[in-house]
């Protein structure tokens, strides 16, 4: 990698403007406006076109379908910027549905004993996923490809022969409805979007992702970080296993099936670099909703799911293009 | 030997190897740096200079050699236990992350957190304080970037430098070592960068400066050490060489002063 300067950047001798909160707050906003006009139009080219789409009820709901994808892909967001990837979070969800149900269907414990439990087995997975790669140096494609399958398999067995249903009433409200979940979704949003603006670790997946070399050279501990931001990405996987077992009221080891992919379709679509060191969760929400507006949108003018995924598909890749193409050329 | 050798080195490294498979990159190299100097390493492309610096960082391991501080054996084999000697290193092409901006680049690894027991707890960062210690450092090296909140990236190469070269002001507590700081830089910001490497030595830090540039051995070293395919090929006193004398020990043709 060389770092040739840039023949349009200002000469050192030349005073650069800005510096007051109202610069930083500009400079923030210019990151995050393109998404959100994006976002804003697909909203408006519906509402034109659809009449039922106008209601109140319609927006509701695109926010409480989208929270429980969000919350899971507000951990991917994490584990993308620190130039990480996990694809087994959709079967991290579905082994922590899989405990949460067996803790609440046949040992009864109460509901934040469960609900920790499912937490904890999130963070375990995660974390397994981070150690692995950081002790065998196997890239984090291949690992958590081998996540996918072996979590799979342990929620299969576990779930084997079980009838994981009816769960407490106290349990069911968490998942219940569209405003809880998408409280949730905010409350994890706004943590998540703390962590890493805010926090030392939280800066230094930034660092990582950026460049893990230089990251190294000034003392950061890579290692241990990435483990950390693993964690922190089956612990949301977790979080949102939790709130859909809440919603449907039962637990089975098929659920969870692409929820990955969903969740780096989202972080990529709202602006977050698939190759490390920039983004921010308030671009995945945005994504989020970009791709449930459009989902519910197609569906309100009678276009089939078929066609619904082919229009994902197609964003996702000019998303990413358009990662591409705005990155300075190097 | 120069007048230098009498007293006790700031730094004394013996020996120092580093071997790449069966490929000798650096082949018993001894170093000397006294308090207050300023020593030049030169030598041809893949003469072991940065390899040098990098084994006595910490940033490779090396498979041989020792190293003094104060004449007392020291033991550096991570970039961490460098700093904490008092060692900062501009490294090459890898002194800013591209993604961050100026505050979190001249603080990672080390950043300031909130004094508070929440703080403590989950390592929250004073922004504040970060960005007055760098605007009131830059003012006084005179580095005129205020907006500090930009991604490394916006910057030209001078400025980065620049930030570099003030991260090792505002960290280096005994020695700075740089590796081709105005490689990539035009004139003017040369110029702006070797002002800086002069006001490291102002603050009280010894420098060791690999370079390509003689004009800046004659002008900014004291002493130079020059390396031939992994081998101390000399060391002189800047006083007592001429650049084309140094050309001719840097390709191994002392006599062809011309070369």
């Amino acid at each position: 990698m060389t770092d040739l300067p840039r023949p349009s950047a200002p000469p050192v001798s030349a005073p650069t403007p800005g510096g007051s909160n109202l610069d930083v707050l500009k400079h923030q906003f210019q990151q995050i406006w393109q998404v959100l006009a994006a976002l804003a139009l697909i909203y408006m080219v519906f509402f034109v076109l659809s009449e039922p789409f106008r209601s109140f009820d319609t927006l509701l709901s695109i926010f409480g379908q989208a929270a429980i994808l969000a919350i899971l892909a507000c951990g991917t967001t994490v584990v993308l910027i620190s130039g990480g990837l996990d694809l087994s979070v959709g079967s991290i969800f579905a082994v922590v549905g899989v405990i949460v149900g067996i803790v609440l269907a046949e040992y009864r414990l109460p509901v934040p004993v469960a609900v920790l439990i499912g937490l904890a087995a999130g963070a375990l997975m995660g974390a397994l996923n981070g150690t692995i790669q950081v002790l065998t140096k196997v890239p984090a494609f291949i690992v958590t490809l081998g996540g996918l399958t072996a979590y799979k398999g342990i929620a299969e067995i576990l779930a084997s022969g079980r009838d994981l249903s009816r769960f407490p009433e106290n349990f069911q409200v968490l998942g219940s409805g569209y405003l809880v979940p998408m409280g949730i979704m905010f409350g994890v949003a706004l943590l998540t979007g703390l962590f890493l603006t805010k926090t030392r670790l939280g800066n230094h997946a930034f660092a990582i992702g950026g460049n893990e070399e230089v990251a190294r050279l000034s003392g950061v501990n890579v290692r241990k970080s990435r483990i950390y931001y693993y964690m922190i990405g089956g612990v949301l996987a977790a979080t949102a296993a939790i709130l859909e077992v809440s919603k449907l009221n039962f637990a089975m080891p098929a659920r969870g099936q692409s929820y990955e992919l969903f969740a780096i379709a989202a972080v990529v679509i709202g602006g977050t670099s698939l190759f490390g060191g920039r983004g921010g969760v308030g671009k995945t929400l945005i994504g989020m909703l970009i791709m449930q507006t459009i989902i519910v949108g197609l569906s309100y003018l009678g276009v089939g799911t078929s066609v619904q995924r082919i229009a994902i598909g197609i964003i996702i890749i000019l998303a990413v293009y358009w990662d591409v193409w705005r990155r300075p050329a190097r | 030997m120069t007048q230098a050798d009498t007293a006790t080195p700031l730094l004394r490294a013996r020996g120092i190897t580093k071997h790449y498979g069966a490929v000798v990159a650096l082949d018993a190299v001894d170093l000397d740096l006294h308090a207050g100097e300023v020593l030049g390493v030169v030598g041809d492309n893949g003469a072991g200079k940065s390899t040098l610096i990098k084994a006595l960082t910490g940033a490779i391991s090396k498979t041989a050699g020792t190293v003094e501080m104060d004449g007392k054996d020291i033991q550096i084999t991570t970039p961490t236990e460098a700093k904490a000697a008092g060692i900062e290193t501009v490294y090459q092409d890898l002194a800013l992350v591209n993604e961050l901006s100026i505050t979190k680049n001249m603080y990672l690894g080390r950043e300031i957190v909130r004094d508070t027991l929440f703080g403590h707890l989950f390592g929250t960062l004073d922004f504040a304080k970060m960005d007055t210690e760098i605007r009131a450092l830059f003012q006084k090296l005179d580095i005129r970037i205020t907006d500090i909140y930009r991604e490394a990236e916006a910057f030209s190469g001078g400025q980065r430098q620049a930030v570099a070269l003030a991260k090792t002001v505002m960290f280096g507590k005994r020695i700075a070592i740089l590796d081709e700081p105005t490689a990539a830089l035009g004139v003017r910001e040369s110029k702006m960068a070797m002002d800086l490497v002069r006001s490291l030595k102002d603050h009280g830090l010894s420098v060791i400066m690999i370079t390509h540039n003689m004009q800046h051995v004659m002008n900014y070293c004291d002493r130079v050490m020059v390396l031939r395919l992994g081998r101390l090929a000399a060391v002189r006193d800047v006083a007592d060489v001429d650049g084309d004398t140094l050309v001719g020990l840097i390709t191994g043709a002392a006599e062809d002063k011309v070369a």
